[in-house]
């Protein structure tokens, strides 16, 4: 590095302008200490519709006890932080998973159980598995073997709480940020016309997400489906015209 | 005016304050019955902090964001006019019957709030809700308007002095023990622990009226939880247990109303909406009703 790094004229937005608030040492205590409270309480939606929900029960009671590190079991997306995928996810599945996910607040973090999850497990060469879950949703942590005992889902947010409080477990921030790769991935397994109720858009616009990989050619695809269901509003219906959004 | 501003700020963050207790206590008995250790002692808090520092919060409609208002504002109002050792706030002012109709408005505006979520397990939900208040309203009502007649007046303040001059023997718990023991049932019905609670049913309808609450909704949820428990240990002390002399002895009460319900709940399961119905019209009425003859005999 001997020379000065090249300033670049035309792309002024390369270098991002840190606002006053993240300066702010008000900021910076508030931020962490509410790291510090989301560390220790975490409720835990448990997605079950492969075989690693039977480990469950265990880690919950008395033997293991994870309500002793904060940890509770919730059972609506609205309410919980960490969505646990126990074992394998079928397409189908795979479908509610995401609608689950983009409908828990930020944030959020998911955390692949079982070897399924990973890389397909057992069920590696099955036409109906999803191989890899962070192609889909962007997953935290994963709990490699099958099955994992009880030990290793400790062992896991045990992880997931230190990287909370340092900061780090950010799975929910890219999912803002590279929208559009992680939509591409699920229109290649639903087709086209892939679209969930939650605009993510708006979502990363709205709380500043927004960046270079939110959209792209994939979320193109969800304003044309959207250009296509406007055109067929009639004209004198009331709601016309709001929260419309078009292709540029 | 001066006095009443100490009493507007502290009587709801004692309230406050002292509810997380409950609430701690609850799940801490609840997992000793399960042979758990339990939550940290400052978990209550850890919960609320993180809720309310969620960085997307969904809002479903100017009346979802007023429901969470009504609730908290009711819940805060009734601490006002509940009278606790050195403060009396608007007790003078307002009597039981004011209290009453204002623990009635926090139900009323979850019940708002859900309605416009437009998820049917919180339509669902609300409905058993109201159901429910239904149920162990008449047996509470029952209860405290026979205590009214024992003591003659509707004045917390002056129920509490009652009680206060003639020492144990003149609590209520021991002068219309039938009363007493019907208000208990119902306490544990609005508490809506287990077998009352077939409106929150987490496994079936996913905590109904809560269903679409998250990020500050459920924090304001997590803390009208510390309201509730603290407001109905406080009213089944201040009319039955002699209200409070002392703080210690005043908080130690609280606490063991709150704790004779979450240490039986764990051994029910849960009743339907309609065998519901029929046991708190049946059991707690009947009681109360005896307990009402036999303070109208006197």
């Amino acid at each position: 590095m001997s020379d000065k790094l090249p300033v670049i004229e035309d792309q002024p937005e390369i270098c991002r302008s840190v606002d006053a608030g993240e300066r702010s040492v008000w900021t910076r205590v508030m931020n962490r200490f509410a790291d510090h409270c989301r560390a220790r309480s975490l409720f835990v939606l448990h997605y079950c519709t492969g075989c690693g929900a039977i480990e469950l029960p265990p880690t919950i009671t008395s033997r293991f006890d994870m309500e002793r590190v904060g940890v509770s079991p919730m059972v609506t997306p609205r309410q919980a932080d960490i969505l646990l995928i126990t074992g394998y996810l079928s397409i189908k599945t795979l479908k509610r998973v995401i609608l689950s996910y983009e409908q828990m607040q930020s944030p959020k973090y998911v955390i692949g159980f079982g070897s399924c999850t990973i890389n397909g497990g057992m069920y590696w060469n099955s036409y109906a598995t999803v191989k890899r879950l962070d192609q889909y949703i962007p997953a935290d942590l994963f709990i490699a073997g099958c099955m994992p005992r009880p030990e290793a889902v400790q062992q896991v947010l045990l992880k997931l709480m230190e990287d909370i409080d340092a900061g780090k477990a950010n799975g929910w921030q890219d999912y803002y940020n590279n929208y559009d790769r992680y939509l591409g991935n699920q229109q290649a397994l639903f087709g086209e016309s892939w679209h969930t109720p939650t605009d993510v858009i708006a979502e990363a616009k709205h709380y500043g997400y927004l960046a270079d990989g939110t959209m792209g050619r994939h979320t193109d695809l969800l304003l044309k489906r959207a250009d296509y269901a406007l055109d067929r509003v009639p004209e004198d219906y009331p709601e016309r015209g709001k929260n419309e959004r078009r292709l540029p | 005016m001066m006095s009443y501003v100490a009493d507007f700020i502290f009587m709801p963050l004692i309230a406050f304050v002292t509810g997380l207790g409950l609430v701690l206590m609850a799940r801490r008995v609840r997992a000793k019955i399960e042979r758990r250790v339990g939550p940290p002692v400052l978990q209550p808090i850890y919960d609320i902090v993180k809720l309310y520092a969620k960085k997307t919060q969904i809002s479903h409609g100017i009346m979802h964001d007023l429901s969470i208002m009504m609730l908290l504002g009711g819940f805060i109002t009734a601490e006002i006019f509940l009278p606790v050792p050195g403060f009396d706030g608007l007790a003078g002012e307002g009597d039981l019957i004011t209290l009453i109709y204002i623990m009635m408005v926090p139900m009323l505006g979850l019940a708002l709030g859900v309605g416009s979520c437009a998820n049917p397990n919180g339509s669902i939900g609300i409905s058993r809700a109201l159901t429910a208040m239904l149920a162990y309203d008449i047996p509470f009502i029952i209860a405290v308007t026979g205590a009214c007649m024992a003591y003659g007046t509707t004045n917390l303040i002056e129920i509490v002095q009652i009680q206060q001059a003639g020492g144990p023997a003149s609590w209520g718990a021991a002068t219309m023990p039938l009363l007493a023991f019907g208000g208990l049932l119902a306490v544990h019905g609005m508490m809506g622990k287990e077998p009352f609670e077939i409106y929150i049913a987490p496994a079936e309808i996913a905590t109904g009226p809560m269903v679409e609450m998250s990020g500050k909704y459920m924090g304001a949820l997590f803390i009208m939880q510390c309201f509730q428990l603290y407001t109905i240990g406080v009213i089944y002390t201040t009319l039955f247990l002699g209200g409070g002399e002392n703080w210690p002895f005043f908080l130690a009460k609280v606490f063991a109303v709150v704790f004779i319900s979450v240490a039986v709940t764990n051994v029910y399961g849960r009743f339907k909406t309609d065998t519901m119905i029929r046991w708190m019209w049946k059991w707690p009425t009947g009681i109360a009703l005896a307990g009402l003859a036999l303070v109208m005999a006197n």
